[in-house]
């Protein structure tokens, strides 16, 4: 079995964010760490690695900082890594799935598994546009997975429940929470981890260049929050306190 | 040339959802501002009746995409056939909510439309003739403000709720298009939907927490009813947990779940800074407490100074009332 | 079908070249995992120091996990036994070292990590904000005429109980007269859990962000509120060429009473009894000093500890435990709680901010939150006024 995980290093939870002088995301000063959700998705590739034997390689589109997130997946026991650089300051979802599609197109795959989103844009299509670009059929947020047989067989979240849904292989899943608990990768692993190969590409080793996978989607700013205003103690009676409160949170703070 | 603003009709069981009422609503303006139609595109089995309804909330157009291989919603059957219409009809943008579905389905139409998507979007404005979208990035601790300038149609999901819902009297013409299903990969084996299904806290946009204040596990009910009316997850301090009132994986702060809802509101949580540094991220902090020190109260934006067992059955009334 | 046990070298390497060269003398007698806490508690942990040190020398798998590699609380008891003299601590936190450099630390302590690097707190709490519990409170800031950096600890610069704390120490710093001040948003983290975590990287950042700052300022001397600081300042930044005259509130208080410049004079007429601050005790050697001053208070009667000094019973709250979960039945503090309340104590004194946030826990996690409190040293010393 043959597995490809398509990952992304994304800032940590805690970052603080900001905008830099030419109206940019600052990137100094935060961590960097492997996208959470990207975590389940190694953590099973590694799981059907365990079960069937296999060969389970990483992916991801980044600049040079990107490979600490490639060692993390390697140390926890995948086999392989490739990390695309695009050299290209701006990118969107479909830049981003077209280097990764081209990149995997030169691979044996069976399963295919990324994040369902990752924590920094949330824009939740990478995988899926992976998936389209390769012809191979998508099932997204994806809680549990049965690989047997040449099919797959996911739950996976939908509105208000889930749904059971069959797939013949090859086929992208992408990794919902309560999927599986991620390992943290072993001394040993970590070891090992540095004498597995990582491969580092240009747009150029994969036969494309910038204009082909030119962003659709233009940022044109970048802004934060208002401040938090000071907090309010609604007075009064408790039903009128509530009637407040309530009237509060639809109309001035529009939350609910 | 591209034409015309669509909006992309979500349905279940011939119900069809709040979010694309909204979207028509807003569609509706844009469509008028840039003078190009507003087109409902409805895919399904047995849908066709809904088409009217759609004209009252501003539809010029209702594309019915009817065959028997869209009775379950499924990624391939839905993509593939509103890709193809929208291939035949080139429109200006297409509009999906953002939910489960318009997530899924939204990926996969743009890819095969070769254009640019921006999801989860809290705003779509109108500027030199260009639609521009809104969206949250770092967990809503910053903002993009973006378009897709040149391909077409622009797509956006658009968050649910962020719209208001204007009624348009029009009476759509309605178009019965062939539906492409193509190929569908996916085989829906089965559906289990959950009567109230809470969602997981760390995915929840509201979060309804209580604390030691609760005094015991019996009355995790009321925060459990109140949560129920807001659609919203339960959690607790660590204190109530270490109490044995609920386990651990109702726990919020340092030592359980980093939670950052739109929404969090505090019941007798005096707010400890393990607490605080797992939830002060949320959007709006609402704290219910007795004792006006409280330290939650330093960070809530709302608080009410009070008997929880009482304010809390309240609110939910009230919140009852609103979200009728 | 199971993998025979291959012996991997390379793993003791890499530990031994991330500074813990020690892990080689160990000669696996075990008196450290027989003193550890961990196997002491009620519902018996899987967590054994000296195990850690056999599969970290053979390179075996398994141990690498928030309640194994990251259980050690950094306490030093172990180390007290050791006939080897091995500073035990130090060789876990090498191992933590090579797991954290990967990516591999527990999910909770990322985050913790995250918000220094952001914040400067490990808290999630906005940097701007490090000196709002000074408001209403003057606090002069520091200026190189003064002659103590008062450097107030993460946890009782923003949490709420323990502002209390900060408050308490700088009534009784300007009741002597001494000459202090803060320096306040621009401090960061002194960063003694970020390298009880294994993120050396980021502990030499905040290591030469707070040197530089001291050094631009004019620090000749630091007075710390907690032992966590105290140690850190004082036998970790000499490495990064940062050399102060640092001491813990407690020491220069046993001083300032005895040079009759503070006047403790009100009696505090409560059964105290003392918990030991590993950081202030075992790793600093300040064990006097608390003792003799709550042994000033009029009327206060003293307890210790059955086990006190190197034998004490940590809180559980160091090497970064503050921030992860134990279970109920594994908790120290749980332990501490019931002693103290067997002993008949009023209340727990402790000179910790964590220590302060452990105990207070186990105090409610207990309900004996009206029998008793947790008070730090500086507060009963306010009382005592
Ligand atoms: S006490 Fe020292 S020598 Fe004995 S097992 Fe522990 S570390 Fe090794
Ligand atoms: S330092 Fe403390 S917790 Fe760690 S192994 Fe030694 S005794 Fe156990």
């Amino acid at each position: 079995m043959k597995i490809v995980v398509c990952m992304k290093q994304t800032f940590d939870t805690e970052a603080k964010i900001a905008v830099d002088a030419n109206g940019k995301i600052n990137k100094q000063g935060v961590s960097l760490i492997m996208n959470p959700y990207d975590e389940f998705a190694v953590e099973e590739a590694l799981k059907i690695k365990e079960k069937s034997s296999g060969e389970v390689t990483v992916v991801t589109v980044a600049g040079p900082e990107g490979q600490d997130a490639l060692r993390q997946a390697l140390a926890m026991g995948a086999d392989k890594a490739v990390l695309v650089d695009p050299g290209m300051d701006e990118i969107d979802e479909f830049t981003t799935a077209s280097i990764l599609a081209k990149a995997i197109s030169e691979m044996e795959y069976d399963v295919l598994l990324g994040g369902f989103r990752a924590i920094d844009d949330g824009s939740a299509q990478v995988a899926g546009r992976v998936a389209e670009i390769l012809g191979i059929p998508v099932v997204n947020v994806v809680t549990k997975l049965e690989i047997a047989d040449g099919k797959a067989v996911a739950t996976s979240e939908i509105e208000g429940g889930s749904q059971t849904v069959e797939v013949a292989l090859p086929a992208m899943f992408t990794a919902q929470k309560g999927l599986n608990e991620p390992r943290y990768p072993s001394m040993k692993g970590i070891m090992q981890a540095k004498k597995k190969p990582m491969e580092k590409k240009a747009l150029g080793d994969l036969g494309l260049d910038a204009g082909q996978v030119a962003p659709k989607v233009k940022a044109i700013s970048y802004f934060l929050p208002s401040a938090r205003a000071a907090g309010k103690i609604i007075p009064g009676e408790p039903a009128d306190a509530a009637r407040d409160l309530v009237k509060a949170l639809r109309e001035e703070a529009k939350v609910v | 040339m591209a034409k015309g603003i669509w909006v992309y009709v979500e349905q279940r069981d011939g119900k069809v959802k709040k979010v694309t009422y909204e979207l028509l609503s807003g569609g509706r303006k844009i469509a008028d501002a840039l003078g190009e139609e507003l087109c409902a595109v409805l895919p399904g089995k047995g849908v066709a009746g809904l088409a009217a309804e759609l004209g009252e909330y501003g539809a010029d157009k209702v594309f019915v995409l009817e065959s028997d291989s869209l009775e379950n919603y499924t990624t391939d059957g839905y993509a593939n056939a509103v890709a193809d219409l929208a291939k035949q009809n080139d429109p200006t943008a297409i509009l999906m909510g953002c939910t489960v579905t318009g997530r899924d389905l939204a990926a996969q139409v743009a890819q095969k439309l070769g254009t640019g998507l921006m999801t989860d979007c809290t705003e779509m404005a109108l500027e030199n003739g260009q639609l521009v979208f809104t969206r949250p990035i770092y967990a809503g601790k910053a903002f993009v403000k973006a378009s897709c300038p040149e391909a077409r149609p622009a797509m956006a999901t658009i968050r649910p709720n962020i719209i208001a819902i204007e009624k348009a009297a029009k009476s759509a013409e309605v178009v019965s298009a062939a539906a492409n299903t193509g190929d569908i990969r996916q085989a829906v084996k089965d559906i289990a939907l959950q009567i109230s299904s809470r969602p997981e806290l760390t995915e929840a946009d509201i979060i309804v927490s209580g604390g030691r204040g609760m005094k015991g596990p019996e009355n995790f009910a009321i925060l459990e009813e109140l949560a129920d009316v807001l659609g919203a997850a339960v959690g607790a301090s660590r204190a109530a947990v270490d109490a044995g009132w609920v386990t651990h994986s109702f726990q919020v702060g340092q030592t359980g779940k980093t939670v950052s809802p739109v929404v969090y509101i505090a019941c007798g949580i005096s707010g400890a800074i393990q607490h605080l540094a797992g939830m002060s991220t949320s959007k709006c902090i609402v704290a219910v407490n007795k004792d006006p020190e409280a330290n939650i109260f330093k960070v809530a934006d709302y608080g009410i100074v009070g008997d929880l067992f009482e304010v809390v059955p309240l609110l939910k009334e009230e919140f009852k009332k609103i979200l009728a | 079908m199971s993998e025979p046990l291959m012996i991997f070298d390379e793993v003791r390497d890499v530990i031994v070249a991330s500074g813990g060269e020690e892990i080689q003398k160990c000669m696996q007698c075990g008196l450290c995992a027989g003193s550890c806490p961990w196997g002491r508690m009620e519902e018996k942990s899987e967590f054994n120091v000296r195990e850690l040190f056999h599969m970290g020398r053979l390179g075996y798998d398994g141990y690498e996990s928030d309640d194994y590699l990251f259980a050690c609380t950094t306490c030093n008891q172990c180390a007290v036994k050791c006939p080897r003299g091995i500073k035990i601590p130090n060789v876990v936190r090498s191992m933590r070292s090579v797991i954290a450099e990967t990516g591999g630390i527990p999910k909770n302590l990322k985050a913790v990590l995250g918000s220094i690097n952001s914040q400067g707190n490990p808290w999630s709490q906005e940097k701007d904000e490090r000196t709002a519990w000074t408001n209403g409170l003057d606090v002069p800031e520091f200026t190189p005429d003064k002659e103590y950096l008062l450097y107030v600890c993460c946890t009782s610069a923003y949490d709420g109980r323990s502002q209390k704390v900060a408050k308490s120490i700088v009534q009784l710093l300007k009741a002597a007269g001494v000459s202090f001040g803060i320096i306040g948003n621009e401090e960061k983290c002194c960063g003694e859990s970020v390298r009880k975590i294994g993120a050396e990287e980021e502990f030499g950042k905040l290591a030469e962000y707070n040197i530089n700052l001291f050094n631009q300022k004019g620090v000749k001397k630091i007075i710390t509120t907690s032992p966590h600081c105290l140690y850190t300042f004082k036998t970790e930044y000499p490495e990064f060429g940062g050399e102060y005259e640092v001491v813990h509130y407690s020491e220069l208080f046993k001083q300032l009473v005895s040079e009759g410049k503070i006047n403790l004079s009100k009696p505090v007429a409560q059964k105290v009894i003392y918990h030991e601050p590993c950081y202030l005790g075992r790793h600093s050697r300040v064990f006097e000093a608390p003792r003799e001053l709550l042994g000033k208070v009029p009327e206060l009667s003293f307890m210790d500890y059955k086990d006190n000094q190197d034998y004490s019973l940590c809180c559980s709250g160091g090497g970064a435990r503050i921030w992860m979960e134990t279970k109920a039945g594994q908790r120290f503090s749980d332990v501490k709680v019931k002693e103290a309340s067997e002993a008949g104590a009023q209340v727990i004194a402790t000179a910790c901010p964590y220590c302060i946030v452990m105990l207070e826990d186990a105090l409610k996690g207990q309900n004996k939150d009206e029998e008793m409190s947790v008070k730090d040293l500086s507060e009963i010393l306010v009382e005592s006024l």
